[in-house]
């Protein structure tokens, strides 16, 4: 895989799992800390298709999709709902996803082996990259990874702006108060945002391991570039996901691989202190992200001070 | 049976000082410190990093820091073993070194994210910290990665039965110094700018404080305190392995012991660590007894992992004030106040 594949390749995952984050960030108002765990869970799911049934991983998808969603809306039912219920702060509902961080890193830690000693097979470290071909001389992975993004991103979109849901639930997203007033059913686009970033992540996830190695802490390692996509976009803004994944995503493989050209391949270690400083610089210079930058004014102040 | 008592008094003692400074920090001062975990490996790295390295200068020892760090251990206990005075001396070292490397990082990290609100905050802190474990891990040239330095016996003048005892000795008094010093920290007019700071800062703006400074002050002196425990694990250990400060472990077991113990109440955080590192230890021990009686097809850590997730969860949604509540300030005036209302009654 050439440096470039696999730059979009990655920053294309980042956008299905900064997405997610997004969505359950703007109807919930909580980052979602076990958003990497989503992804891992979505891997170790392919992993048990491809062992048991010897399903091919690109097959293993819709069922990624359908159990990822799944895992989405059980995590908001019965996690965040009953703190919700009893008007828990931010920074409870925040502790509340790292200990489901830590849930989840449980169970599938304690699963990895369950599955190794099932297919005689060790599971707590796996990458499919033998299981990729090529098309037209590149590898697969680069247009099914981008076919995915398209179709949810083009999926999401239509229903966001063409269907009087989407309507309800723009609404809703943009003041919850006056929405619910309106008489738009706030839950519903809760639920229908935590099953979204559910199957997205999961989605993620299966694909994830075509491009670098899973343990079952990867969730761990992941998230840090997670919400420097969301955080450099606009953690407010579904558009922003997509710019700070492609962003950090680009700056994490590409800028590393170019500097590791000229101070030697150390470098290539310190891909996620790429996406921190990201994160940090967009921190100092827009904290509201990207998207969150009134681009008008200050195209306008510029122009007054000439 | 007594080896079990000794290492939960010793664990009592780590986790103590990270759970008061935590305390401080979330728990007056309303910081979400999801990083605490840094400040913990910045107490190994003032040892296994700095400590070394000027060890190394002084007895002039060439060679990376991995194998120098072995060299200079067989020197040093050689040293303390004649002369104790050198051990204490160097424990000392260690820890102003700790607190130092430890107060300059607080200081630091919470600089790009001190005006932030408290999602984004804890993110930031999050991935600060993160990211250091990582470099340290990867990167061997600092504190030895993953393969780890080893660091002088500070204990080496004891004998090695009683070394264990001796060092927990120390760990309890240092929690006892530490357990002092917060609550006249938290009890003195600071105390209550920061309460004052976690319920609403634009109240403290207000009145003339500035918010993000008192951050900064915060976090450094949390993470002054959080570098002490970090500086003790590795001369106890006498190993300093980066792959030992996870987050899981410095970071989210400090957050269960302050919330289960009662956020805001110094004497409610110790009775939270106690009975945490009670079970944790009598998991870890019995690990292998578990598994075999539970039939467990997986390794009992994992168990451990879910155990306390849900302990967090549960924590939360049904006892969101702790075991001890926070408790009213009880000052000079409002005493009087107090024993007058008493007094009318």
């Amino acid at each position: 895989m050439s440096v470039i594949e696999g730059a979009i390749v990655y920053s294309n995952l980042l956008v299905l799992l900064s997405v997610g984050l997004t969505l359950t960030y703007i109807t919930t108002a909580v980052p979602n800390f076990a958003q990497g765990s989503f992804a891992v869970f979505g891997s170790y799911i392919s992993l048990t298709l491809l062992r048991l049934y010897k399903i091919h991983p690109y097959y293993s998808l819709p069922f990624s999709f359908i159990l990822g969603g799944l895992l989405g809306l059980a995590v908001y039912l019965l996690i965040l709902r009953p703190l919700i219920k009893r008007e828990a702060s931010v920074v409870i509902l925040m502790i509340s996803t790292l200990a489901l961080d830590l849930i989840l890193l449980g169970i599938i830690g304690s699963y990895s082996d369950s599955l190794a000693e099932i297919s005689h097979k060790s599971a707590s470290r796996f990458i499919f990259t033998p299981y990729d071909f090529d098309i037209a001389g590149m590898s697969a992975i680069l247009f099914v990874s981008t076919l995915v993004i398209s179709l949810s991103i083009f999926a999401l979109f239509l229903l966001l702006y063409k269907t009087k849901f989407g309507v309800a639930l723009r609404a809703s997203m943009e003041n919850p108060d006056l929405a619910e007033v309106m008489g738009v059913n706030v839950e519903y686009t809760r639920l229908f945002s935590w099953f979204l970033s559910g199957a997205l992540a999961a989605m993620a996830g299966t694909l994830l391991p075509f491009r670098q190695e899973i343990v079952p802490s990867t969730g761990a390692i992941i998230i840090v570039s997670i919400f420097a996509a969301s955080i450099v976009g606009g953690l407010a803004n579904i558009n922003g996901a997509l710019l700070g994944g492609y962003i950090v995503g680009f700056s994490e493989s590409f800028l590393t691989y170019n500097l590791s050209t000229i101070l030697g391949t150390g470098i290539l270690l310190y891909s996620k202190v790429i996406s921190l400083v990201v994160l940090i610089i967009v921190l100092i210079l827009a904290p509201r992200g990207i998207t969150g930058v009134n681009w008008r004014r200050v195209i306008w102040k510029k122009s007054s001070l000439q | 049976m007594e080896e079990i008592i000794v290492t939960i008094a010793l664990w009592f003692g780590l986790y103590t000082i990270v759970s008061l400074s935590l305390n401080l920090e979330y728990g007056f001062a309303g910081i979400p410190n999801f990083g605490r975990a840094l400040a913990v490996l910045m107490g190994a790295v003032a040892v296994g990093g700095i400590a070394n390295r000027i060890l190394i200068s002084v007895f002039g020892i060439s060679g990376d820091i991995i194998t120098a760090s072995a060299q200079i251990r067989s020197l040093t206990n050689d040293l303390i073993v004649s002369n104790p005075a050198y051990g204490v001396g160097l424990l000392l070292l260690c820890l102003a070194l700790a607190v130092i490397l430890g107060a300059v990082t607080g200081a630091l990290f919470i600089l790009p994210s001190a005006k932030l609100s408290e999602d984004y905050l804890a993110i930031t802190l999050l991935a600060i910290s993160e990211v250091a474990f990582m470099v340290c891990n990867y990167n061997i040239a600092i504190i030895g990665g993953y393969y780890g330095v080893s660091t002088p016996d500070v204990l080496a003048f004891v004998p090695g039965e009683e070394r264990m005892v001796v060092f927990t000795a120390i760990t309890l008094f240092i929690a006892f110094l530490v357990f002092i010093f917060v609550r006249r920290l938290t009890n003195s007019p600071f105390g209550r700018l920061l309460r004052a700071m976690r319920e609403n800062e634009s109240v403290v703006e207000a009145t003339g404080k500035s918010v993000m400074l008192l951050r900064i002050k915060t976090a450094a002196i949390g993470s002054a305190i959080a570098s002490l425990a970090g500086a003790l694990y590795s001369l106890y250990s006498v190993n300093v392995i980066a792959t030992s400060f996870s987050r899981v472990e410095w970071t989210f077991y400090p957050f269960l012991m302050v919330l289960l113990g009662g956020a805001g109440n110094n004497r409610g955080v110790v009775v939270g660590t106690l009975t945490f590192v009670i079970v944790k230890i009598l998991l870890t021990i019995y690990k292998h007894e578990i598994r075999a009686i539970l039939h467990l097809p997986f390794e009992a850590v994992w168990l451990e992992y879910i155990l306390f997730g849900l302990l967090m969860y549960f924590v939360l949604l049904y006892r969101p004030e702790g075991l001890i509540k926070e408790r009213p300030i009880f000052t000079a005036p409002i005493k009087k106040v107090a024993a007058k209302i008493r007094g009318d009654a």
